[in-house]
């Protein structure tokens, strides 16, 4: 029943009730071998102090707060996908938005985790950042950016998850009409009784909307908000107000890269080469171009201002950037998401999925060079010259990384293997209507 | 009521001594005068003190019950002992079990602080300090605010010395060798050993250290109580510019003195190699006296030139330096008296300037041709010389850094030359309060030739086999002689080639006295119970003495003190009882009567000068090695608070290393951190480079103190090298001391590299001049009247002008000389850990006060800034507004305060803090077990006001809070305000330049508020208030006095590249 409304739920839930391709085992048993990596080397840390860090005076962030800035830039481009382009009612979102979404709630679960492993006394941290009302009157600094990171970090995932979950509603119901027992009531319960009435589809298109709104503006508040880390210090390299535009961009385009890079091989994984088409990737390329080149502005305009300003602190950081002693990681940055990106200007590359799927990545590893580059580049020589030191990442800062992808990819994973990847009811929306008979002919078009 | 409750104790306390009689069994065999008390156990005074847990107890046993008769001075001794130290110092607190004391010990407030008075013992310059000590322990030293040399101020090392006191690699218990391995013995068994083998034996010596009081004399009369010759004393210092001083003087004017420096008077120094700020002959009364004459005050400041091939402390202080040849000190000096002989304001009588005229006439031929080897013109000495003769002017000359086959002859040149600028009478002083020389020149060389002639050595307080050079073969020397006895404080090198090693009394468990300036007596008296088993050294001779049979008629070494010191109340106080003269003294830490006594007339020199001078070749490569300010010639390396202080010019720590100029090691393709090799014909050694600007392009500067091999030393062993392997073991003929610079090398390269831990890793400026500011002596006589406001900006936040107090801080850049006594204080006050080289390598350091140390100008000829930088204490922190959970806040008095409790080490305010002067636990620092690992540190030397601080928080400097608390609550007790001055912070407290002032800025008439608003105050990355820029706007609470210098300098344009090395590469390139 290719092609048909009905077929849709066969080929998105094959993956699902069967056994998924080899592929996904070995994926599977890398990213927990990953995982198993970085809890060894967090309880190490635990253990001994942050001394077994690569971390001193006056780099006193490094990797893990790279990670962070990373991590929280990936879960954007899940939001954005699913909610500002819903919003937009790009309709190439549809057969990816679930898996970008999954993304997002996994990628920001990961990075919630490096402020606590990056914390001195982590037992404490888990409950003193929280603001709870205490017989010592003890509060929280609402003045500090890493507070404002709290709430930002938190309310986006409660948003993203809620999001994410209503969306999974009507498929876990679909799932729960195609299965027996004990399965049958969990994925019931999971759906809350969805039934699929029209009214139930009102409310959920309405609440859905709702969300969609409220996600948006959050797209953007958290990044700015995680840029401020940086911005609100006196750091020269750190301290400029270009920074929240120019994180969010730089979030968008990772999430985008991240996106591709892993829908592709899931798409190859669970067979969905019918549902997720080659012209959704390529929607997908072009946003990735577009924000390539507002990161390119970006950083165009911060050396810019950093000379034109007259700071001669700033613009020593950014000499220094481009041609000191880590000027590798700026030239991968500028390479990976500047310069290789503009090769999707031309349409035979971005259907490529071999060369886009290559560019990708290196944006991926870009982005991450990009925050390695903003955060140690910057500490290494501030204000006093007798402050200048150096950083090198540590094995274990290099685990906790492994580490770090290894959560992620576990999580993203099992969820694949348990639930639609790609959101059956919202492909379905967008078939065109079903021709009585054979109507497969017409729904290949799209 | 208080009195009487006073008397009752002080009464039982007197029958508790005549119950509580001396135990052991030694004593008890001794003849009676010996069996006076020992104040190795405070237990048999005060017998309630012994804690009741055995395991904890001093493991003494207790005394039979044997009454003696106590005579009038036994009874003194003991009041003395007993109710001045003993009652209050003598508990050792147990670490489990916490008692309350049944009856409360007069005089003894548990948490509150009693400090003694006593006389630092670590190097010759006598020092008074004032020990800190909380129930029984010393926590912390500190000089004697009104004591003549040190005027409050303290030396690293001197304040280092309570680690030592506290190491736990002291000896337990003596040792006797034999066969190959050492076996714990009693001492009793010591004494029994010792007089079986010293039995009718005539050439038994003694090998000690420097020492300026009665303790020479005592030892003598030992000798000859033994039947020894008193000439068997031999003393020996490393610090060979006490010696070359004296004899000069006593070649010229027929007396050993050291001349004392009249600083009021002075305008001018030149020093030629001179290292007054670092070893010297007392380098806190120099800094002291530099720093109140020299520097810049009310539009006026003094000048200091130096010539100098090495890159010294001094140097970097100097206003102008000029860089000559290796080893042509003698040659500079001698061309400089030359041209003042010449000159028309010279001064000098007839038969003075004749005396001179036969020195310069033996000399004509360097004269003539020497300027080529100096290497300076004759136009630069010729400037440096009119200056001498039109002001109250002196030269000062050598030092470590110069000790050649010449240094005796560089000081009588040097006296030439004060002479002819008339500095004798005026700007130095002979005839009153001369400094002494703490040893008797020449006596290593009269050991080496009597060496095989003992029958036996006890060396006390020395280490010959570290501190000379191997080429003298000292160990086999020691090796012949039959019976060779080591009586240390702390295990030494020397100690390999001893059949007995005694442990000796730290200083501060000691009685003693010092006389480093005549006129002036220092008591030295024990502060703290022994914590091992050790005993007084002089005590350990007594008994002996008395198991020959042959007793001195003295109890004890305090005894023998308190005879002296009865001579020096009959002269110093001749109105007051014994008793109560002790007693002031004890209480005061000193005594002083400067008696006037004639200086003779200059004798003839020429004879003393004969012999063509040395000129250093051209091709040729020196190796001076100069004594570490730091360590000293070692006696410091088993602190680690030392060793992890940086030097003051290559920022290094827990290491040796090979300064050369960086021209030099580019000509020679070097590489900053390649290890080379040494090569003297007396034997070779191997060592990592540092490009120092300034050294002279011949000369490669290798620093003494480090290189222990000592097994039983784990803080020193393995740290550096000792280039004394590199010298021949040739003696400077006139003062007897062994050579140390200007010794030819052959250097090659080698493949390795070694990473040297220094603290500051990057050393340029950057053309960051509002870092350092600098105003010429002119532009600050119109600056001078101007009076600033620095802490009225526009501001819309709420100002700490009403609140009682604002502490704040002023350091003076020009006074600064890097000598890093302010990282020690601070270390020891805060307890602050030390970490050790490899996490110095990471960055990972913990001091809360750092020097900055930048060079500017060219490479050759570098000026130096130091710039000590602790915590601003912003009163617009960058730190405080970014803490998530109100770790670090600001407290009502201005101080940037951590809550350690509340801290969870985001690390954010690190980040933030312009200055990085935030130190984070990277790890729990090891207190308990000192020893393992270099950085790990005794608790018992903790300072219990101080909290310790776990891994995963952030801490930093806190202006000493619990000192401004521990003031504040006095004042407050005594229903007044703080005065000004009252307060001390424990950097400014032990500055010996006086560098730092600290006080409340809210008081308009302290001396912090009148620096602050002085013309030359600013605040760092403050901007230029003057026009507006408020630069970080931090509005710290601390500011400097911009640095004075006799010329302008335009300090943007002159921070060139100077850095070691390359300029602009930091060190990891």
């Amino acid at each position: 029943m290719k092609g048909s409304i009905s077929g849709i739920n066969e080929q998105i839930l094959i993956g699902t009730g069967t056994k998924p391709e080899k592929t996904y085992y070995i994926a599977l048993a890398i990213a927990v071998f990953c995982l198993l990596i970085g809890a060894v080397a967090w309880a190490i840390e635990i253990i001994y102090g942050m001394g077994v860090t690569g971390l001193n005076s006056p780099v006193y962030w490094g990797v893990l707060i790279t990670n962070f800035v990373f991590w929280v830039g990936i879960g954007h481009a899940g939001t954005l996908i699913s909610a500002i382009l819903f919003l937009f009612r790009a309709k190439w979102r549809n057969s990816i938005n679930r898996s970008a979404e999954a993304m997002t709630v996994f990628a920001v679960i990961t990075a919630g985790l490096f402020p606590l492993i990056h914390v001195g006394r982590v037992w404490l941290a888990a409950y003193w950042m929280m603001p709870f009302p205490n017989t010592n009157n003890l509060w929280v600094n609402f003045r500090s950016p890493l507070i404002w990171d709290v709430f930002a970090i938190s309310t986006y995932l409660t948003v993203s998850l809620l999001f994410w979950y209503m969306g999974l509603v009507p498929d876990i119901a679909a799932m729960r009409d195609r299965v027996t027992g004990f399965k049958r009531l969990l994925f019931g319960f999971m759906s809350f009784g969805w039934r699929g009435t029209l009214r139930e589809w009102h409310h959920y298109e309405v609440g859905y909307g709702f969300l969609a709104a409220l996600a948006t503006p959050l797209v953007l508040s958290v990044h700015s908000i995680v840029s401020w880390d940086f911005a609100m210090s006196m750091q020269p390299g750190w301290h400029t107000t270009i920074f929240p535009p120019y994180f969010v961009a730089g979030a968008i385009l990772s999430g985008c890269a991240m996106v591709y890079s892993l829908v592709l091989p899931l798409r190859h994984m669970f067979r969905l080469e019918e549902i997720i088409k080659a012209e959704h990737l390529e929607a997908l390329i072009k946003l990735t171009l577009l924000t390539s080149t507002i990161v390119a502005y970006a950083y165009g305009v911060e050396f810019f201002v950093a000379w034109y300003s007259g700071n001669e602190f700033e613009w020593a950081i950014f000499q220094k950037r481009a041609t000191g002693p880590y000027c590798f990681y700026f030239w991968v940055m500028v390479f990976c998401n500047c310069l290789f990106p503009l090769a999707f200007w031309s349409k035979r590359v971005r259907y490529n999925q071999t060369i886009c799927f290559i560019i990708c990545l290196l944006v991926n590893v870009g982005m991450w060079f990009e925050r390695y580059n903003i955060i140690v580049s910057s500490l290494v020589e501030d204000f006093l010259p007798s402050n200048w030191g150096h950083y090198e990442p540590r094995l274990i800062e290099i685990a906790l990384t492994v580490g770090s992808f290894g959560w992620f990819f576990t999580w993203l994973l099992i969820f694949c293997r348990f639930f639609p990847l790609v959101s059956m009811s919202e492909v379905k929306l967008i078939m065109p209507k079903p021709l009585r008979g054979d109507g497969a002919s017409a729904a290949q078009k799209h | 009521m208080a009195t009487e409750h006073a008397d009752d104790e002080l009464a039982k306390l007197e029958r508790l001594s005549e119950v509580y009689a001396p135990s052991g069994d030694f004593e008890r065999e001794s003849s009676a005068r010996d069996t006076g008390p020992y104040y190795a156990a405070a237990e048999e005074v005060l017998p309630e003190l012994e804690p009741e847990d055995p395991r904890v107890s001093g493991a003494k046993a207790s005394a039979e019950g044997k009454a003696f008769p106590v005579d009038r001075r036994d009874f003194m001794r003991l009041f003395s002992m007993g109710a001045v130290v003993g009652a209050t110092a003598c508990v050792r607190r147990p670490p489990e079990t916490v008692l309350p004391y049944v009856t409360q010990p007069i005089d003894m407030v548990p948490g509150v602080a009693t400090y003694y008075a006593s006389t630092c013992g670590l190097c010759s310059a006598g020092c008074g300090i004032m020990v800190k000590t909380r129930e029984g322990r010393p926590v912390k030293l500190e000089g004697i605010a009104d004591h003549p040399i040190n005027q409050g101020g303290l030396c690293g090392l001197g304040q280092a010395s309570i680690q030592g006191l506290y190491h736990p690699e002291r000896l337990k218990s003596p040792l006797l060798k034999q066969e190959w391995t050492y076996t714990p013995v009693s001492w009793e068994r010591v004494y029994k050993v010792m007089a079986e083998r010293l039995k009718n034996k005539k050439r038994v010596a003694i090998f000690t250290g420097g020492a300026t009081g009665h303790r020479h004399g005592f030892f003598r009369d030992v000798l000859r109580a033994m039947g020894s010759s008193e000439e068997l004393l031999y003393t020996w210092e490393p610090n060979g510019l006490h010696q070359a001083m004296a004899k000069a003087h006593h070649v010229a004017f027929g007396e050993a003195r050291i001349p004392r420096i009249e600083f009021q008077e002075v305008q001018y120094v030149l020093g030629i190699a001179s290292d007054i700020h670092e070893q010297g002959i007392s380098p806190v009364y120099h800094a002291k006296g530099m720093s109140q004459g020299l520097s810049y005050q009310n539009g006026k400041m003094g000048t200091f030139v130096q010539l100098e091939s090495n890159m010294t402390l001094s140097g970097a202080a100097a206003h102008e330096r000029l860089v000559i040849a290796p080893g042509s000190e003698a040659l500079a000096a001698l061309l400089l008296v030359e041209i003042l002989y010449d000159h028309p304001l010279a001064k000098g009588s007839n038969e003075e300037r004749r005396l001179i005229k036969e020195v310069l006439h033996e000399h004509r031929k360097e004269i003539a041709g020497g300027w080529d080897a100096l290497g300076i013109s004759q136009k630069q000495l010729s400037a440096v010389a009119d200056a001498l003769v039109a002001k109250p002017s002196l030269v000062l000359a050598g030092g470590s850094s110069a000790f050649t086959a010449e240094a005796t002859k560089l000081q009588l040149l040097t006296v030439c030359a004060n002479i002819l600028v008339g500095a004798y009478g005026k700007t130095l002083i002979l005839h009153q309060g001369w400094h002494t020389n703490p040893v008797v020149s020449g006596d290593v060389q009269r050991f080496i030739a009597d060496a095989a002639s003992l029958d036996a050595v006890i060396i006390i307080d020395s280490d010959p086999l570290f501190t000379l050079p191997a080429a003298l073969h000292i160990k086999e020397l020691f090796q012949k002689i039959p019976l060779v006895v080591s009586l240390q404080a702390f295990p030494v090198s020397s100690d390999e080639v001893a059949h007995l090693l005694l442990p000796a009394h730290h200083y501060l468990e000691s009685w003693g006295d010092e006389q480093a300036v005549a006129g002036l007596w220092s008591m030295r008296q024990p502060v703290v119970r022994p914590t091992t088993e050790s005993r007084q050294s002089e005590d350990v001779l007594l008994w002996v003495l008395a198991h020959l049979g042959k007793n001195l008629p003295y109890a004890d070494y305090l005894a023998y003190l308190k005879e002296r010191w009865q001579d020096l109340n009959r002269v110093m106080a001749p109105l007051v009882g014994f008793d109560t003269f002790f007693q002031a003294v004890q209480r005061k830490g000193f005594i002083t009567q400067f008696s006037s006594q004639v200086v003779g007339e200059l004798r003839p020199l020429a004879t003393h000068l004969r012999g063509e001078l040395f000129a250093p070749k051209k091709d040729a490569l020196y190796v001076v090695s100069p004594l570490d300010h730091r360590l000293h010639d070692g006696r410091g390396a088993h602190l680690p608070v030392l060793q992890e202080c940086p030097d003051g010019l290559t920022t290094a720590t827990w290491d040796s290393w090979a300064a050369m100029n960086p021209h030099t090691m580019t000509r020679l393709a070097l590489k900053r951190n390649q290890v080379v090799q040494i090569k003297t014909p007396a034997g070779e050694i191997s060592l990592v480079l540092y490009p120092m600007p300034g050294v002279h392009p011949q000369l490669l500067v290798v620093p003494r103190g480090n290189g222990s091999q000592d097994k039983r030393n784990t803080i020193a062993r393995g740290v550096g090298v000792n280039p004394l392997a590199l010298y021949a073991g040739e003696f400077e003929p006139e003062s007897g001391q062994p050579i140390t610079a200007a010794t030819e090398i052959s250097l090659t390269g080698t493949s390795t590299m070694y990473r040297l831990a220094t603290l500051q890793k990057h050393n340029d400026i950057n053309s960051r001049g509002e870092i350092i500011k600098n105003y010429s002596l002119a532009e600050m006589q119109t600056r001078e009247h101007m009076t600033k406001d620095l802490d009225t900006v526009p501001d819309l936040f709420p100002t700490l002008a009403g609140a009682e107090h604002r502490w704040g801080m002023s350091i003076d850049l020009n006074k600064c000389n890097g000598c890093g006594a302010c990282i020690v204080a601070c270390s020891l006050e805060n307890n602050v850990p030390q970490v050790g080289r490899e996490q110095i390598i990471l960055g990972r350091e913990m001091q809360w006060i750092r020097l900055d140390r930048y060079f500017a100008a060219d490479v050759d000829h570098p000026r130096v800034t130091f710039q000590p930088l602790l915590c601003q204490h912003c009163n617009h922190a960058p730190c405080e507004p970014v803490c998530p959970v109100f770790a670090t806040t600001h407290d009502p008095e201005g101080i940037n305060a951590m809550t350690y409790n509340r801290c969870v080490g985001t690390r954010y305010c690190a980040n933030a803090c312009p200055y990085k002067v935030r130190r984070f636990n990277w790890w729990t620092h090891a207190w308990g077990k000192m020893g393992e690992r270099p950085q790990d540190r005794n608790p018992r030397a903790l300072n219990p006001d101080v909290t310790v601080r776990t891994r995963g928080v952030m801490e930093k400097c806190n202006f000493c809070v619990g000192r401004l608390r521990e003031a504040k609550h006095t004042a407050k007790i005594a229903g007044r305000k703080l005065h000004d001055g009252e307060v001390q912070v424990a950097c400014q407290q032990t500055c010996p330049s006086e560098a730092i002032v600290f006080g409340n800025l809210n008081d308009k008439f302290s001396r912090v508020t009148k620096q602050r608003s002085n013309g030359r105050a600013y605040l760092l990355l403050g901007g230029d208030p003057e026009h507006g820029h408020y630069g970080l706007k931090t509005l710290p609470n601390v500011n400097y006095l911009a640095q004075v210098s006799h010329q302008a300098r335009d300090e943007a344009n002159h921070h060139q590249p100077a850095a070691s090395g390359h300029g602009e590469q930091s060190e990891h390139a």
